[in-house]
């Protein structure tokens, strides 16, 4: 026994179940997260209960399962539940998605497992994905085009011409927002930089005649294309909404839904593997690909992605080139005195500060110092509505940029520290400056440790999200910092946040349960893109490392 | 007296205590080096003859390789070295405040001990030195590169893979390289620290047949620890012992008829 803890075995053990219990931790993270997450994309069988309460009445459900929980009778009793049989210790309670939120009240519903008198998978019914209000269940008995009840006789004839008509309605309707977005869009962009035009002209004391009415003809220009775009996006709504569905919902009710509120519709229960599968795969392509809707519980989650993407590449872009040149000057140019080790130490301290400080920071000086500036020298004319002066994606890179400076600048210094002073020797006996060793042979030698500080900056930053919500993040927001618009890249824009998204989506949201599955899956693709960035920077440094292989020998 | 192969002995000797401005390369003057307190070099004199091959020798810690060092100021880069004396490269003082440093170490250049190629590849660590002056055209940094790479006698083995990363090549080929990159730039003067101590026998052969044909177009510095080096390539010597030149002359005096004792005890091998 002595001799095993002398050899160093146990010291390999230890080692080695550190770093196996940390592998363990992060896969279960991701595979927890995963499952939950995406479970929400897989179709779910719609039930059809009969239930019958403690006083007989009897009532029809239908619904999928989200939950199910054993609870102990006595709390039940004890929470004033009356049971007409004692069910034994346990009661089953089901956590039931009824939709149909407005003609029920509550779209989620509890139902013990002791009211429940039967339950079946029916065939026919269906659950159609909504643009309001939420996921409707149903069975679909009629369509309706154009005022006229279409004479169908038997259920695949039903599915089939639902499926069509609402095809229709759904290409429609995306014309409709395309012309809304872009086309009406740039007309909106433009009456905005005409008016700021003229205010610009007005403060400058040089609004003649001659210009106010050329401005004023642009404007109607504009306003009569607007005009008739506008006249086109109704038509477009109008030809949307032109056909309906009758659906029988669960009260036995005929609802006659309008085909242009509604986005999807699929008859779950007689759909086969294959199908759910493609269901499952159709459903994560929207999720990441689609905008959201009621106030973020429903829909894609697109815009989060490309803000967060958008901010972490503009952060990157800001952090790298401050600092390596920090780093360079702390390393090569510095003289080593007093006054070097406290820049060193104020550089080290900053990774301690707490990260909402940061977003108080960036708040006070970027935003209202250096934006209220800007907006002064460069953008009077929209006063006193700010345009820098407020939080906005620039602001929040940069930051984000101040969080991560101390990493790549420690990282970089390592980086350099480590070549040899040999090769450096060289460069300047062939009659380099220091600035020109520096620029042509060191920088390039380090750069792999300058991708490791960008790869731990990029990590860190993408998972910040307390000092966003002050600087720039927010909860909807209409427009990408991208867009058709001159001058395209809006770095005053506010954006949206995958990490912002899931505290609103899991704690601000009006419906809980609703918002829950949609957690999950935003959390697991807010990993899965800082993955995606980090293996990017990692195949960029493996790289550079190959290249620069010489030193090791 | 140790023996020496006469055919491998210099015969022409120089007068080096009058030697001609003409025929001078550097001229070093009182030269005093302190690393903070310590003194390493006291009061150094000599004149370095053009187009000739001139060895430092002695034993470890003689201040040899500093001496080198000084003359193309490589010393600088060490924080707490204080230099009081003159360095005269064209009759004018390298240790001036207003020369510019990188011009006069394009013009003495330097080879290390140990090979220090860039990591990049053949091609690029020759031309270095010559895009560091603006020379892009791929032209002439090619011819550049070729003639180079021929007056280092590798051009053969490495004509096929110019573009090849430079660690690849053997250390007596790296050596050799190395020699190439600082000779593309045509400097007037070669300072070679211990170049072959790093090498085995057979590389250091072929440098040390590579210096003499170097002596047709430069003034060439060698510090060496291997007696029989300098005897072979050299035609001044210089003893250094303790930070002093202890004595300086052609190397057949040196060799075979030494006038200070330091000096004979040293090539006899009582210390090393």
């Amino acid at each position: 026994m002595g001799k095993w803890f002398k050899s160093g075995s146990p010291w390999i053990w230890m080692t080695g179940g550190a770093v196996s219990i940390c592998l363990i931790a992060v896969l279960g993270l991701l595979l927890l997260i995963a499952s939950r997450g995406l479970s929400y994309f897989w179709p779910a069988d719609i039930y059809q209960w009969q239930l019958e309460d403690n006083d007989g009445v009897k009532s029809t459900l239908i619904g999928e399962i989200y939950n199910r929980e054993v609870v102990p009778t006595e709390r039940l009793i004890s929470a004033g539940h009356k049971f007409t049989k004692h069910p034994g210790e346990f009661v089953t309670r089901y956590l039931v998605k009824t939709g149909n939120r407005e003609f029920v009240g509550l779209d989620f519903r509890w139902i013990l497992g002791t009211n429940i008198v039967s339950r079946s998978l029916p065939a026919e019914v269906a659950k159609l994905e909504r643009t309001k209000n939420g996921d409707f269940y149903g069975y679909p008995i009629a369509v309706i085009e154009n005022g006229k009840r279409l004479a169908l006789n038997d259920e695949a004839a039903i599915e089939t011409s639902l499926v069509s008509h609402i095809d229709r309605a759904v290409a429609i309707a995306d014309e409709a927002l395309e012309l809304q977005k872009s086309d009406i869009g740039t007309i909106n962009y433009q009456m905005e930089r005409l008016r700021l035009k003229e205010r610009g002209y007005e403060l400058d004391g040089q609004l003649t005649d001659a210009r106010k009415i050329e401005i004023n003809a642009q404007a109607e220009q504009l306003h009569q294309d607007y005009l008739v775009l506008e006249k086109e996006l109704f038509a477009l709504r109008d030809k949307a909404a032109r056909d309906a569905v009758i659906v029988k919902d669960m009260r036995g009710v005929e609802v006659s839904l309008p085909l242009d509120s509604i986005l999807d519709v699929s008859y779950v229960n007689h759909m086969s593997l294959l199908d759910k599968v493609g269901q499952w795969f159709v459903g994560i392509g929207r999720f990441v690909s689609n905008d959201p809707r009621e106030a973020n519980t429903e829909g894609g989650v697109f815009p989060a992605i490309f803000g967060t993407v958008f901010m972490v590449l503009l952060m990157a872009v800001i952090v790298t080139p401050f600092g390596v040149i920090a780093a360079i000057y702390l390393h090569e140019y510095a003289k080593k005195g007093p006054i070097t080790k406290l820049i060193r130490i104020a550089v080290i301290n900053l990774a301690g500060v707490p990260s909402i400080v940061y977003g108080v920071f960036g708040l006070g000086f970027f935003v209202y110092m250096m934006g209220g500036s800007i907006d002064q020298l460069f953008f009077p004319e929209a006063l006193p509505s700010p345009t820098f002066g407020s939080p906005g994606v620039l602001w929040s890179a940069l930051t984000l940029a101040i969080l991560t400076l101390p990493v790549v600048i420690v990282s970089t210094e390592e980086g350099l520290s480590r070549i040899p002073s040999a090769v450096r020797q060289g460069s300047l006996a062939l009659g380099a400056t220091k600035a020109e060793t520096l620029w042509r042979i060191v920088i390039p030698m380090a750069s792999p440790a300058i991708m490791t500080g960008l790869i731990l900056a990029v990590a860190r930053a993408a998972g910040e999200v307390a000092p966003l919500m002050l600087v720039g993040v927010v909860k909807l927001a209409p427009t990408l910092p991208i867009d058709m618009n001159f001058p395209f890249v809006h770095l005053e824009r506010k954006f949206m946040h995958l990490g912002f998204h899931i505290y609103d989506v899991g704690f601000q949201s009006p419906n809980v349960e609703a918002a829950r599955p949609l957690v999950y899956a935003t959390s697991f693709l807010l990993v899965s893109v800082i993955v995606a960035l980090n293996l990017t920077a990692i195949s960029v440094r493996n790289h550079l490392r190959e290249k620069f292989r010489s030193l090791e020998h | 007296m140790i023996s020496i192969d006469s055919s491998v002995m210099q015969t022409k000797t120089i007068d080096l205590v009058n030697l001609p401005v003409d025929d001078t390369a550097l001229e070093i003057r009182n030269l005093d080096l302190h690393y903070g307190n310590k003194q390493a070099l006291f009061d150094v004199s000599m004149k370095i003859p053009k187009k000739q091959v001139t060895a430092f020798i002695g034993p470890s810690g003689c201040g040899k390789s500093t001496l080198l060092r000084c003359i193309n100021r490589m010393n600088d880069l060490i924080d707490n070295c204080k230099i009081d004396g003159e360095i005269l490269l064209h009759g004018n003082n390298i240790y001036d405040k207003k020369v510019d440093v990188a011009a006069l170490r394009r013009n003495v250049g330097m080879v290390f001990q140990r090979p220090n190629p860039f990591p990049k590849s053949i091609y690029e660590n020759v031309v270095y030195g010559l895009r560091l002056q603006g020379l892009n055209n791929r032209r002439e940094l090619d011819e550049a590169a070729e003639r180079s790479l021929r007056g280092a006698a590798i051009w053969d083995e490495v004509k096929d893979r110019l573009h090849d990363n430079a660690f690849g090549l053997s250390g007596g080929q790296q050596q050799r390289l190395v020699i190439a990159r600082a000779i593309a730039i045509e400097p007037e003067v070669l300072l070679l620290d211990e170049p072959t101590s790093a090498l085995d026998p057979i590389s250091t052969l072929t440098i040390e047949e590579l210096i003499s044909d170097l002596k047709q177009e430069y003034t060439v510095v060698i510090v060496t620890h291997n007696m029989q080096q300098a005897a072979r390539v050299s035609d001044q010597t210089a003893f250094m012992y303790m930070g002093e030149l202890v004595e300086y002359a052609d190397t057949n005096t040196i060799f075979t008829t030494p006038k200070k004792r330091k000096t004979e005890d040293y090539i006899t091998g009582r210390y090393g």
